[in-house]
């Protein structure tokens, strides 16, 4: 039973991006879809300039495969800060680190342009999250309501810091910001698949690889140590692997929410808790669910809505039934 | 054999010593138990032993090799160390906890072999929660989570095993459970035990060697029904007990 699901939960991804590829304003028949990606891949027979193939592979693939990669980083950063603070509640939305990354792009596309924007979107995040943390940690110990209150206290620093940037920034670079912050993947292209691929691979793979010791490092600091873990180290890695994945798919394409807690939570709902299986499940499902919420932010309305309100708008009650469901216990330690 | 050689702890910031000066030794196949009333020093030097507090003098060497500067790792492989029971963030089943165990085992960049997993069988084998297996670690009681702790220590293979009073939570049933188990793994596996406890006559019952400490000093150490008597008991908890002796196991009682 749990073998199936794992095995579904593992192959979303591909039916969703299906999906995704004939979904939209110029209607492509599921079967061209699949033609006109065998033709571009194997080159197995000619099918000709049809303008099908160009929205096909020049507009709706690349969004649909950045779609996939950010939805993966983020999930899979939210399933690893969930493991190492042992926190059921955070993503790296609620711990401030899409806000640190979106001030790192914000004052680069707004001053510092000479710089790489995924370099201070990473930098940023990874301050965000050590100041989240060193607030919130007491005794050796990080309770949970402390690290989502300090939490809220880094994101809502730099969301101000962000608005700073805006309020200085020449107005023509303004607009851009601006959408960009709601998230969205409306302006994907090549270019930012090649990124997100190199960005968002080199930070997931790494905690695909050690996701065995997330089980051990949620056992708590003294405990993991005594079972041989150096604990400092380890959850540093694994801070430094998961803000990189958040940066880059940040600076791609705004900040989007919720997706780090959601996705992870419903996994372990259907396939449990173990993190050897929890974090590729959780890799898989993070990108069909953004790929299944950018269709529908593209595909709701005649005009192309940011997905990071979709995300939004699912992610809120998602919190609220996951705190109401925990009762107290989501609060002690 | 362990020995602990004159450990002196403080913490930071202080100026008056935790321990001042503590030494014993423990033998495989013994269960030697650490003994003393709270704000003794009992869990400092427990902390200690197990290398998550560190001491600023003194020795601790196993096998005559000194290990107060090892890394986690090499150190999990010389003690395993039993927490007193509690709950994790996450519904792990029985089995996933004792696979923990192999941590010190396990590369960074790898999960656990197959031999890892049979080692796991064996160990939950060894304690007798076959049963358990598949249940959440978070939905079995609290004699069975102690069991659980105690099969991942086992997993650990480590020739030290450490209790941090491994009856606390429990009620008498699953005391004695518990303490019976780890005497019959002790001598079955010769391993060196150290444990705390609270109550002097499941130390008496169930130790080879009792020490007793208060207010950071040794007071006694020896076999239990030579060291506890009605005078050291008054001397460390400052309560009158009397001295009994039941099917040749002598037990104390506090006059009331």
């Amino acid at each position: 039973m749990k073998g199936i699901r794992a095995f579904l939960i593992f192959l979303s991804p591909l039916l969703v991006a299906w999906i995704a590829l004939f979904l939209g304003a110029y209607g492509v028949t599921p079967l061209m879809v699949i033609k006109i990606l065998l033709n571009e891949t194997l080159h197995l027979f000619e099918i000709g300039d049809i303008p099908e193939k160009a929205i096909i592979i020049d507009i709706r693939l690349p969004r649909v495969i950045l779609a996939g990669l950010v939805g993966a980083a983020l999930s899979c950063a939210g399933v690893t800060l969930q493991g190492i603070f042992r926190n059921p509640l955070v993503d790296p939305f609620i711990l401030g680190i899409s806000a640190g990354a979106a001030f790192g792009c914000a004052i680069t596309v707004g001053f510092l342009s000479f710089l790489p924007i995924q370099f201070t979107a990473f930098v940023f995040a990874v301050l965000s999250v050590m100041i989240a943390y060193a607030v919130a940690r007491t005794q050796g110990e990080v309770s949970r309501l402390p690290l989502i209150l300090s939490g809220v206290i880094v994101s809502a620093f730099f969301t101000a810091m962000v608005s700073i940037v805006k309020f200085l920034v020449d107005p023509h670079k303004l607009q851009s910001i601006v959408f960009w912050l709601m998230g969205s993947f409306s302006l994907s292209d090549w270019k930012a698949v090649k990124i997100a691929l190199l960005g968002v691979l080199s930070g997931v793979i790494p905690i695909f690889l050690m996701r065995w010791r997330l089980n051990v490092l949620s056992m708590g600091e003294e405990e993991a140590k005594a079972l041989g873990v150096n604990i400092k180290r380890e959850r540093l890695l694994f801070i430094g692997f998961s803000t990189l994945a958040v940066a880059v798919a940040t600076s791609l394409c705004g900040i989007i929410g919720w997706v780090g807690l959601m996705v992870p939570h419903l996994v372990r709902m259907l396939t449990g808790p173990d993190h050897k299986t929890l974090v590729p499940l959780s890799i898989s499902a993070g990108a069909a669910f953004m790929i299944l919420a950018d269709t529908i932010s593209r595909t709701l309305t005649s005009f192309d809505i940011p997905v990071g309100i979709i995300t939004a708008l699912t992610g809120a009650p998602f919190f609220i039934y996951l705190m109401k469901r925990a009762g107290k216990e989501a609060w002690g330690r | 054999m362990l020995s602990i050689r004159d450990i002196y702890f403080r913490h930071k910031g202080r100026k008056e010593d935790v321990l001042k000066g503590i030494s014993f030794d423990a033998q495989p196949g013994h269960i030697t138990t650490i003994l003393g009333p709270n704000g003794s020093g009992k869990t400092t030097l427990f902390k200690c032993i197990s290398g998550l507090w560190k001491y600023y003098k003194g020795e601790i060497s196993f096998n005559g090799k000194a290990i107060d500067k090892l890394s986690p790792r090499k150190r999990a492989r010389i003690f395993s160390v039993v927490p007193q029971e509690h709950e994790p963030p996450f519904p792990y089943s029985v089995f996933d906890v004792v696979l923990m165990g192999r941590a010190s085992y396990v590369g960074l960049f790898s999960t656990p072999s197959k031999r890892d997993y049979e080692i796991v069988e064996e160990a939950i084998n060894t304690v007798g929660i076959e049963k358990l297996k598949e249940k959440p670690y978070t939905k079995i009681s609290g004699g069975e989570r102690q069991l659980t702790l105690i099969a991942r220590a086992l997993a650990q293979n480590a020739p030290v095993m450490l209790l941090d009073e491994p009856t606390s939570h429990l009620d008498f049933r699953n005391q004695i459970n518990v303490l019976k188990k780890m005497k019959e793994i002790a001598v079955n596996r010769g391993l060196i035990v150290i444990m705390t406890l609270h109550d002097p006559n499941l130390a008496g019952l169930f130790s080879d060697k009792v020490v007793v400490i208060n207010s950071g000093t040794k007071i006694a150490e020896g076999k239990p029904d030579e060291i506890i008597t009605e005078s050291l008991i008054k001397r460390v908890y400052d309560i009158e007990v009397r001295k009994s002796s039941i099917d040749g196991k002598s037990m104390i009682f506090p006059v009331i």
